[in-house]
């Protein structure tokens, strides 16, 4: 019984091993500028969709943002619609997650 | 951390909440009367519009007594300093709309951005016209709208600044927040992060995580803000400030080894172990973007990603062509060891005096043309005999925020290891003291018995 339990655990394991790196390995980290041409944000306010169009391409991309400074920055209106953004995501299972979200301007 | 520190730690963080949950007084005049700049502020506050002219966040400048090589009757500041983070001033870069790019495309930008005026009144502008341009709200409520601030040409051609003067902004109002400081204070020196290269978010900066905000160290008085001593911010407000004061003693450690380390070692150098943001640029060489702007060519890191360099520093600053940095020694009897953000950029330097010459970005960003951009600046500073030739110049930046939690402090080791951060030998210790420096008889005891009570 022991036996058998040690074998299911350990596939059971393995399995989990190779799921994770196969979702590692599907993660694609890309980057781009582009202009905000609309900003979602969620009910309950801890996530956005923000789309923008990318100034290269001229494509519209869609990215997920999850992170408390930019979604703040979204609230208050420092980030708003028309502004230029320096962004990198990360696309994963249909959705590009959003890992830098900044304005391009400084000063 | 000691109980009282704790305590005060608490204390801050309820006061905080307090302050911010409590209504400003004056709130139900606001919501009657409406707002209608300072001198809505002035009824309850008089003399206090006035009095913000006079200080650095309005002048950008100052008379500076610690700095090398310039003219202690003169005031210095962003107003009118050159140096290769910026290379440019607010004289030279004065907010403007920059010629079309070769998209057609223009844009505002300037130095001087994020001064608290309309632009019409700007830097350092004085009168009853100027006290009445003051964007108090931006520092002030927590709901401006930051989108009503921007800069847009008026009906007679001119570049203003708008500001968010509702009603709604002016209702909630109080001590400015993290928030509010860093709408300005992050973006300086070409993006987020990218000049000073600390984040003052709760997972970086150990205070805020125990709800200190920006102002209770920089303890504001009648508007005049306490700095620190950045070898590179040279403005200031006349008063300074340092960890040690009602929430850190001049013995803030358990642990005497640590409080002896005080009289050499400042709290940062152990307590902000790392740095970020634009360690290089090139201003002489403009990278074009897919929006058809240029920028100068900027290395960067993240924050969080860069080592600081360590000097004795006595609070008092080298100035010259091609460096910015503390002055002093090992011997002097005043200088302490400190953490640096090193940061080392390229721009061109007029061969004819050696000195830095300063670059109006305008034509830069547009088409890229840098020497453009040096002759627009020569023009508006009266320089006539220049010739720009490139070089590097390296300034040390304090590294003074972004203060690490205990355990992520320096500890023994990573100094007084063979590998350890600090390098002795250039600090000015003999061969003999650096060995007797990085012998581990110095603290292998200690942190073998603070590693069992760990395991």
């Amino acid at each position: 019984m022991k036996k058998i339990l040690s074998v299911v655990v350990m596939v059971a394991l393995m399995l989990v091993s190779v799921l994770t790196f196969s979702r590692q390995a599907q993660a694609e980290e890309l980057k781009m500028v582009g202009t905000i041409s609309k900003i979602e944000l969620s009910a309950d306010k801890k996530s956005a969709t923000a789309i923008l169009k990318d100034s290269k391409s001229g494509e519209e991309v869609t990215i997920l943002v999850s992170d408390e400074l930019t979604l703040d920055k979204f609230m208050d209106k420092r980030i708003v619609e028309g502004d230029e953004i320096r962004c990198k995501f990360e696309k994963m299972d249909g959705k590009n997650s959003s890992k830098m979200f900044k304005k391009t301007a400084g000063c | 951390m000691s109980g009282k520190i704790t305590v005060i730690m608490l204390g801050c963080a309820l006061l905080a909440a307090t302050v911010q949950a409590k209504e400003h007084p004056g709130k139900e005049q606001i919501l009657k009367e409406g707002y209608q700049g300072p001198k809505t502020c002035e009824t309850c506050h008089p003399g206090k519009a006035r009095e913000f002219l006079g200080t650095v966040h309005w002048k950008h400048a100052s008379k500076v007594d610690h700095v090398d090589n310039i003219d202690p009757n003169e005031e210095y500041g962003m107003k009118n300093r050159i140096y290769t983070m910026c290379n440019g001033s607010d004289i030279v870069n004065n907010l403007k709309e920059v010629p079309p790019n070769a998209l057609g495309k223009t844009k505002f930008t300037g130095c001087n951005t994020c001064h608290p005026g309309d632009h019409s009144s700007d830097v350092g502008s004085t009168g009853p016209q100027a006290e009445q341009a003051i964007d108090c709200l931006i520092c002030h409520s927590f709901k401006y709208d930051f989108s009503k601030r921007k800069a847009v040409k008026s009906e007679d051609g001119k570049v203003v600044m708008t500001q968010d003067r509702s009603t709604e902004a002016a209702a909630n109002i109080g001590r400015p927040t993290i928030k509010n400081c860093m709408a300005c204070h992050e973006a300086a020196g070409g993006g987020a992060m990218i000049k000073r290269g600390f984040s003052m978010a709760q997972k970086d900066e150990v205070h805020v995580t125990k709800g200190i905000i920006c102002v209770d160290c920089h303890q504001v008085k009648n508007h005049r803000f306490p700095t620190g001593r950045d070898p590179n911010n040279w403005a200031n407000d006349g008063i300074y400030m340092t960890c040690v004061g009602e929430c850190h003693s001049v013995t803030p450690h358990k642990d005497a080894d640590y409080n002896r380390h005080i009289a050499k070692i400042a709290c940062q150098t152990c307590h902000i172990p790392k740095t970020g943001g634009a360690f290089s640029k090139d201003f002489t060489k403009w990278e074009k973007q897919s929006n058809g702007f240029y920028e100068p060519s900027t290395l960067k890191r993240e924050v969080n990603e860069t080592a600081p360099v360590y000097a004795w520093y006595n609070l008092t600053v080298s100035n010259t062509p091609h460096f910015i940095g503390p002055k002093g020694s090992r011997t002097d009897g005043k200088s302490k060891i400190y953490p640096f953000k090193i940061f080392q950029g390229k721009a061109y330097f007029n061969k004819k005096d050696g000195k830095l010459l300063s670059m109006d970005f305008a034509s830069p960003i547009a088409t890229g043309d840098t020497l453009a951009g040096v002759a627009s600046a020569a023009r508006i500073l009266g320089i006539k005999e220049y010739e720009p030739v490139p070089g590097w110049q390296t300034i040390y930046f304090g590294s003074n925020h972004q203060v690490a939690p205990k355990n992520k402090a320096l500890s023994c080791a990573n100094c007084h290891a063979l590998n350890g951060v600090l390098n002795f030998k250039e600090l000015g210790y003999s061969p003999k003291e650096v060995e007797k420096l990085t012998n581990p008889e110095l603290y292998f005891e200690k942190l073998l018995k603070l590693q069992q009570e760990n395991e």
